[in-house]
């Protein structure tokens, strides 16, 4: 088997869990026992998804073009999967937030049957991609971007909460939902820092510049940007609720952006 | 005395005018408003082709988005000077909060502000001594610290503080940014970019500035040993490398490789591999068989070669890397004393050698003469920003991971009650700490 036909088994595996989470939600509410079956799978899906990328490492070593799965589309995709799926269990366990999970494994689900649109062959990386910057830049980005995902998720939870009163009793307390919205962007924010840092340092040693206003850096400033006023939001001015909550989700608009947006605009850093 | 009243609300309404820009500055309304601006205009930059000359956009766009472009400086938006405004309103802003917090640390450091403090007090009938010790045990558990007591009289004072160092977190964080935008401005006032190329077996050090264009000369010359272009089986390139020797009046001061990823220094310049240019043919080399005996025979452009054991004498006219079945071909021209000169095509994959009266030839390999492309640079603020990176990195780590918190205990005691009154301040997760100190003494001391 392949590390790309393991990848398709975890895509399938994470709608399963969706489904099963979905159910055990509205069978049996925030409460349910079956929630528990629920989470017992999703952390065996997710360490089959560690598996395929570790494999994937080893693959390309015996492929002869040995490098980290984390150089092109497709293995990008997968990875960002991973730091999701990883975000939404830490929040689960941290916040007893199953309903999180409900919202969130479909969006994980969404990225890696993604990559079937996407070439999944293990490629030699050409010059510019030979660094250990390139493993140190795409991991810390991409748990930030995780980080935000989980803080987009709760974001999206609190509005619904807030718009339907309805809706509001069976989704948790406006408290918790908002302390997962601020936290999540606490632990996305120093990741993304570090993140663009990296990919600065990187660009020194290749191009003898750190900073050359390309597409995908300036949008990447961008989210930095929006992440910072929302911290300032919060932690100064009090800002909490509703108005950080749709920050979040701007914040979030802003990550999709510097993803794949960017790669729609001409520049180095495309895909395409 | 009595003063005319428009002379008094005159020189109020002066000091609320500086006041207010003042506030302007150090308030964090502005700074929230800063950043989403930047992050708005930045956006222009990204679908606005930058760099690009006006006239380009006077003949691709409309005269008025042309008028706009010229007007807002958009086909430059990171260079232009409203950009360059906001960062300085942002840098201004930031150095008045920092002035503005950092007054406060010293009095916070050493113990001060009541600030978001909570306190209650209990009255139980325990001796004083046990109090003391109880009180102390739990307190220690939660901050995992000891504290400072002090004795006055019939009243103890017992204080705990921790992760003090959390203070530090913003300033750090602050003063990186402007460091780092120092770095910035740094790097391009004193800083350099651009291009050279040079040929396999020369030497250069004239090169092109980016992005004026302009030609200007380096310190040294580079003098390029030889280009090496190895691919991966499926043809994609898998590293590019000069081997250079960096020379000073005539005289080698340092040699090395420059590979992707891997810039040679020279004297505060550095030096990148950006690409490469085929140029021609440095050598070509064939196999010459007399009579069973094969023998390698190199051809290099410009210059004739007599094949031994023969009266011919072959030169190179051309070669062509070939994309066909039959790989790279080699032109030959052919000349003998007494024979029309003639020429003769070799290809690489043929399986049979040409002949030669009683020799048979064939094309082995060619090496190609390469150009190799590289970028100069040389960035005096590089240093300086690496260092603000490092600093915000460790601002942020600190804010992160501390979290101040502070304990102060007075216990009294008389005739067989003690009282304790506990205030406690925490910067962060304020109500879980009321929450677990007030649960935790009460719970201790439970027998009231």
């Amino acid at each position: 088997m392949t590390s790309t036909e393991l990848n398709t088994l975890v895509a399938f595996g994470y709608m399963a869990t969706a489904v099963v989470y979905l159910v055990a939600y509205i069978v049996g509410g925030a409460k349910s026992r079956f929630l528990i079956i629920a989470a017992v799978l999703f952390i065996t899906i997710w360490g089959l998804h560690t598996g395929a990328i570790a494999f994937r490492w080893i693959e390309s070593y015996q492929l002869g073009i040995g490098h980290a799965p984390l150089s092109n589309l497709y293995e990008s995709l997968v990875f960002f999967a991973w730091a999701m799926a990883l975000a939404l269990l830490v929040v689960r366990f941290r916040f007893g937030a199953d309903i999180i999970v409900v919202f969130g494994l479909p969006l994980v689900f969404l990225v890696m049957a993604s990559t079937f649109l996407v070439d999944g062959n293990i490629k030699p990386l050409i010059p510019a991609l030979q660094s250990n910057w390139l493993v140190a830049h795409v991991i810390t980005c991409f748990l930030g971007y995780a980080g935000f995902t989980s803080s987009f998720v709760a974001a999206v939870i609190l509005l619904l909460a807030k718009g339907s009163q309805s809706a509001a009793t069976y989704l948790p307390r406006m408290d918790i939902l908002d302390d997962i919205v601020y936290r999540s962007v606490l632990v996305g924010f120093p990741l993304l820092t570090l993140g663009i840092v990296t990919g600065a340092a990187w660009a020194d040693y290749a191009w003898g510049t750190y900073w050359s206003w390309d597409p995908k850096e300036t949008w990447s400033l961008i989210t930095w940007l929006v992440y910072a006023a929302f911290l300032h939001a919060r932690v100064t001015r009090g800002w909490s609720g509703g108005r950080t909550a749709v920050l979040s989700v701007v914040g979030f608009m802003a990550v999709l952006f510097t993803y794949f947006g960017v790669n729609y605009l001409p520049g180095l850093h495309s895909y395409f | 005395m009595n003063l005319p009243k428009s002379v008094e609300s005159g020189s109020t309404k002066k000091k609320s005018l500086i006041d207010s820009i003042g506030s302007f500055f150090t308030s964090v309304r502005t700074a929230i408003a800063l950043l989403f601006l930047l992050a708005a205009v930045s956006i222009i930059g990204t679908v606005i082709p930058q760099d690009s000359a006006l006239d380009q956009i006077r003949q691709s766009a409309g005269s008025f988005s042309y008028r706009l472009v010229a007007i807002l400086d958009l086909h430059k938006v990171y260079r232009s000077w409203w950009f360059v405004l906001l960062l300085v309103l942002l840098s201004l802003n930031l150095v008045g909060c920092l002035i503005r917090r950092l007054r406060v640390i010293p009095q916070e450091w050493a113990g001060g502000s009541e600030k978001n403090s909570f306190s209650f007090g209990l009255s139980v009938s325990r001796p004083l001594k046990e109090v003391c010790d109880t009180v102390v045990l739990v307190i220690n558990r939660i901050l995992r610290i000891s504290p400072q007591i002090s004795e006055k009289g019939d009243r103890i004072t017992i204080v705990w503080s921790k992760h003090r160092i959390y203070l530090l977190g913003f300033p750090l964080i602050h003063i990186a940014i402007i460091i780092i935008l120092l770095g910035a401005v740094i790097g391009l006032a004193y800083g350099f970019k651009g291009t050279i190329q040079i040929k396999e077996g020369t030497s250069g050090n004239r090169f092109t500035l980016i992005p004026s264009g302009q030609v200007a000369s380096l310190s040294f010359d580079i003098a390029l040993e030889g280009f090496t272009l190895v691919r991966y089986p499926t043809g994609e390139p898998k590293e590019f490398r000069s081997d250079v020797r960096i020379l000073k009046n005539a005289t080698e001061e340092a040699k090395g490789a420059i590979r992707v990823n891997q810039p040679l220094t020279f004297e505060g310049i550095s030096l990148y591999q950006s690409d490469y240019r085929l140029l021609g043919i440095k050598e070509v080399k064939l196999g010459v068989s007399d009579h069973g005996e094969t023998t390698d025979l190199v051809l290099q452009p410009h210059s004739t070669v007599m094949v031994p054991g023969t009266e011919y004498t072959i030169g190179l006219i051309s070669l062509d890397p070939g994309a066909t079945k039959r790989g790279a071909g080699v032109e030959i021209s052919v000349e003998k004393s007494g024979e029309q000169p003639r020429t003769i095509k070799l290809f690489r994959k043929d399986s049979a050698p040409v002949t030669l009266g009683s020799i048979e030839i064939r094309f082995l390999d060619y090496q190609p003469l390469y150009a190799t492309g590289l970028q100069i640079g040389y960035d005096p603020g590089a240093q300086v920003v690496w260092v603000g990176c490092a600093l915000l990195i460790l601002g942020l780590f600190i804010s992160l991971f501390t979290n101040l918190r502070r304990i102060h205990i007075d216990i009294t005691g008389e005739a067989g009650r003690t009282e304790i009154g506990i205030s406690g301040r925490s910067r962060k997760m304020r109500r879980e700490f009321r929450e677990t100190v007030e649960m935790k003494v009460r719970q201790a001391l439970q027998d009231n």
